[in-house]
């Protein structure tokens, strides 16, 4: 028994030394394999919090959304689809200035719990916890880190591969929301827009009570002298239009000023919020020429 | 004497080696250069002995014993078990000060900031890792040293106060122990700590027991409340505590001298603290660099063992609503556990462990035989022997080898797949499991070695019950393994079979796997670190040439 133990203290101080160095070498060891290691562990706790968010949608999301995201007709959209995550696509068509990312996470926290302008059964439920929904924060995030794991699968799609269907509550008409659409070049786009357009010309009161005219503007002659807050009244209009600006007919000053409204703006409305600038996409000529001179009718229908 | 005075008499030399040999004693305590010399030569001290000056005058070693016996410095006699629980515990306290750094005890915050000390934090996963490693070790060793004292007799007279503080640190570390366990706020840790302070509400009458359990976890379930209480309990409470009975035991220890080895003293007799002038080991500078050699090695193991073979585990984030199959405590508690199974909660959780450790600090004062000699010792030792292969069969039962067998479907499924940690599937990884449908009733040509063991494993488990389940006939366990989503495959496990009355059962599991997830075992080989390494390296010397 006394042999397993040394009474030498150079023995002794040779074996510190000897383990301290090989202790050093391990931990200089783990120094380096810090930043690989590091880096394994961020896509491996990704890829963990994917495979969370992949039950959760199972048990929860794939009732309306599908089982593989290509969403269920009149139940719920494809997540799964190409116009959804291209920028150009859904985020565009909604305005949305976020990334993709932060409006998944969003939508499945805060969910969509109106009906307005929606043509689904059923709402959108709320998940979130801090909403009052079923989960708690780190499972939103699983449930979006899922959804947003279809990045790959989606952008690969062809317009024909797209499952799609267009949603009634963005402004770009329900003709335009699709992959075809967005995968054109902004030439073709524009004829595509023109071509829709000169199918559906609305006449111009639809056009003053749809593109909202009339929240700015006031049409009524009896309050032609009262300037309104946010925008001129337009009543008296054919009587001023011709003389507003040297060298332009009061068509064209009125043409002018619907599709250029930072051209002529009056004194008194200069730090007022602009008026839209994108009447000039939105309408086709024939409904701006229908426009403006039902404007300029003294005897105009409303 | 003033400095102009010492140079115009020893010249600036002299005086400049005279200054440095005076702060160099002040530095030691009192040693002096030239009797440092000495003691690394081996020399024997001269008389008085000038080596015992910073036992008095330094704070650090006026704890110490000047000099011990001969025969207990002697590795084999103590197997330096003490003094490993107490570098544990400076262990615990350095890592575990840093862990706090970057841990917040809030159920928002604590998981996602144990992610992040894994991904974020250089060394991050080594400090835990080691506070894990170095906890269990502890508690480990602490047993240890407990069985070594009973052994060799060493809590008899006058010893007794001092087992019984001992009893006392053995009770705190494993509380430490146990209340770190619930700060990761993983299932493991939830459960686990669930289940133990259940144990509390066993105790009678309902009122108190009810009011116990309220107080340790803060409301009726574990939530923010129960897990600060925890959190403070593992990280002030309980420590200071542990110091301050620390320095009873050890007082206690110095006071009475550790007790020499049986054979060399007359029964009945201590003279541990009367050692003969030609049996004394000085402290400095054998003992000193003996302990200081000692705890160099194993500091060093306890980094190699952190470095290459143990990963703290971390399971997916506490869910009150869903409980895993199999829901352990941690392996100091099995017993307990393996005791709950077959014993009520009061006997088993409160009565059992409350007689035990009644009956184990007053060994020293039931044990009136006055010897502690082995040979005068039979039926002392029998006890303790019979009594550790209780523990051991009581742990045995604990794990969920023993009378937890779920549904064989279900059991199968926990054996290739299991809810939480890594199993085969999970072992061999995302591009080890091809897409398509795998039977166990077929037999399939497969190349991919890995994949062929998880396809023999299947089949054994599936066969195993087969064999074990008069209920569970002619089974077949069908995985599909199909792509859900880019880097995403999803792995479907049924199995169907047929009961004693000719009715067919199914049973199917999902689970998902990413390409990029890693699982690991807790204890076992580090595979990835090698690699991490020569990486690292790559790059590194890759900026080091300027690349």
């Amino acid at each position: 028994m006394h042999r397993l133990y040394t009474r030498s203290p150079i023995a002794k101080i040779v074996w510190g030394i000897l383990s301290s160095l090989i202790g050093i070498i391990a931990l200089l060891m783990v120094l380096v394999s810090e930043n690989p290691r590091m880096e394994a562990q961020t896509i491996n706790w990704q890829g963990r919090s994917i495979e969370n968010g992949a039950t959760l949608f199972d048990n929860n999301c794939s009732r309306c959304h599908g089982p593989s995201g290509q969403g269920l007709v009149g139940l719920g959209p494809a997540l799964n689809s190409y116009y959804f995550f291209t920028p150009t696509g859904r985020m565009k068509d909604i305005g949305w200035v976020g990334s993709l990312e932060d409006y998944v996470l969003l939508t499945i926290a805060a969910g969509r719990p109106s009906k307005a302008g929606s043509q689904w059964a059923e709402v959108m439920p709320t998940w979130g916890g801090n909403y009052g929904g079923p989960m708690r924060g780190d499972q939103v995030e699983d449930v979006a880190a899922y959804v947003m794991n279809w990045r790959g699968s989606a952008l690969a799609q062809t317009p024909e591969e797209d499952p799609f269907r267009p949603f009634e509550d963005v402004l770009q008409s329900t003709e335009f929301q699709n992959t075809a659409f967005i995968l054109m070049s902004e030439e073709e786009q524009a004829i595509a827009i023109e071509e829709y357009k000169a199918l559906n010309t609305r006449s111009p009161q639809e056009i003053w009570a749809n593109e909202a005219c009339l929240g700015c503007h006031n049409l009524s002659l009896a309050q032609a002298d009262d300037p309104g807050q946010n925008g001129p009244n337009m009543a008296d209009l054919f009587e001023r239009a011709g003389s507003r600006v040297e060298g332009l007919t009061a068509e064209e000053y009125v043409y002018q000023s619907i599709v250029e409204p930072a051209a002529f703006t009056v004194a008194t409305y200069e730090n007022v919020g602009q008026m839209p600038q994108t009447y000039a996409e939105k309408l086709s000529e024939d409904e701006l020429q229908a426009l403006v001179a039902w404007l300029l009718d003294p005897d105009r229908e409303e | 004497m003033g400095l102009q005075d010492n140079i115009r008499e020893k010249g600036v030399l002299g005086a400049v080696a005279a200054q440095a040999d005076d702060v160099f004693t002040r530095l030691t305590a009192g040693i002096d250069v030239g009797e440092f010399r000495r003691m690394l030569q081996g020399e024997p001290p001269g008389r008085p002995n000038p080596r015992l000056k910073p036992h008095s005058e330094g704070f650090l070693l006026h704890i110490k014993p000047t000099y011990y016996h001969e025969s207990v410095t002697r590795f084999t006699h103590t197997f330096r078990l003490g003094l490993l629980s107490t570098y544990l515990f400076i262990v615990e306290t350095i890592t575990g000060i840093l862990l706090m750094i970057w841990y917040a005890p809030s159920p928002e915050r604590a998981y996602t900031d144990m992610i992040l000390l894994l991904t974020n934090i250089p060394f991050g996963q080594f400090l835990r890792d080691m506070h894990r490693l170095g906890a269990e070790a502890m508690v480990a060793i602490v047993t240890l040293h407990m069985v070594r004292c009973y052994l060799t007799g060493s809590y008899k007279p006058p010893r007794q106060f001092t087992w019984f503080t001992g009893v006392l640190l053995l009770v705190m570390t494993l509380f430490l122990s146990f209340s770190g366990y619930l700060l990761p706020w993983d299932q493991l840790a939830f459960w686990a700590v669930t289940i133990g302070t259940s144990m509390a509400e066993a105790v009678p009458p309902a009122v108190v027991g009810e009011t116990v359990n309220l107080l340790a976890r803060g409301a009726p379930d574990i939530g923010a409340n129960g897990l600060l209480r925890f959190y403070l309990l593992h990280v002030l409470f309980l420590p200071l505590l542990l110091i301050l009975f620390f320095f009873v035991h050890y007082y206690k220890v110095v006071h009475f001298g550790i007790s020499l080895p049986a054979d060399e003293e007359e029964v009945g007799e201590d003279t541990a603290n009367r050692v003969p002038a030609d049996k004394r080991v000085y402290y400095l500078p054998d003992v000193l660099v003996d302990e200081t050699s000692f705890m160099t090695v194993i500091n060093t193991l306890l980094i190699l063992l952190t470095v290459f073979f143990f990963q703290a585990p971390l399971e997916h984030i506490a869910n009150p609503q869903s409980t895993p199959l199999h829901t352990v405590a941690p392996w100091y508690f099995y017993w307990l556990q393996g005791m709950l199974k077959i014993a009520d909660k009061f006997i088993a959780g409160v009565l059992m462990p409350g007689v035990l450790l009644v009956l184990l600090m007053a060994i020293p004062y039931l044990d009136y035989n006055p010897s502690r000699r082995g040979k005068d010792r039979k039926v002392a030792i029998v006890a303790g022997i019979v009594a550790g292969a209780v523990m051991i069969i009581l742990s045995w039962m604990g794990t969920p080898e023993y009378a937890v067998q779920g549904a064989p479907a279900v059991e199968i499924v926990q054996d290739v797949m299991p809810e939480e940690g890594s199993g085969l599937s999970r072992e061999i990884g995302y591009k080890h499991l091809p897409l398509g449908i795998w039977r166990t009733d077929e037999e399939y040509d497969v190349h991919d070695h890995e994949f062929n063991e998880l396809l023999h494993e299947f089949n054994d488990v599936v066969d195993f019950y087969r064999r074990a389940d008069p209920d569970f006939n002619a089974p077949i366990g069908i995985l599909t393994i199909s792509q859900d989503q880019p880097s995403l495959k999803r792995l479907n496990w049924e199995i169907t079979w047929f009961d004693a009355q000719g009715e067919a059962g199914n049973y199917e599991k999902t689970f998902w796997l990413h390409e990029d997830s890693i699982y690991w075992e807790q204890y076992g080989w580090k595979h990835l670190f090698l690699g991490y390494v020569s990486d690292g390296w790559k790059s590194l010397s890759g900026a080091l040439v300027g690349e």
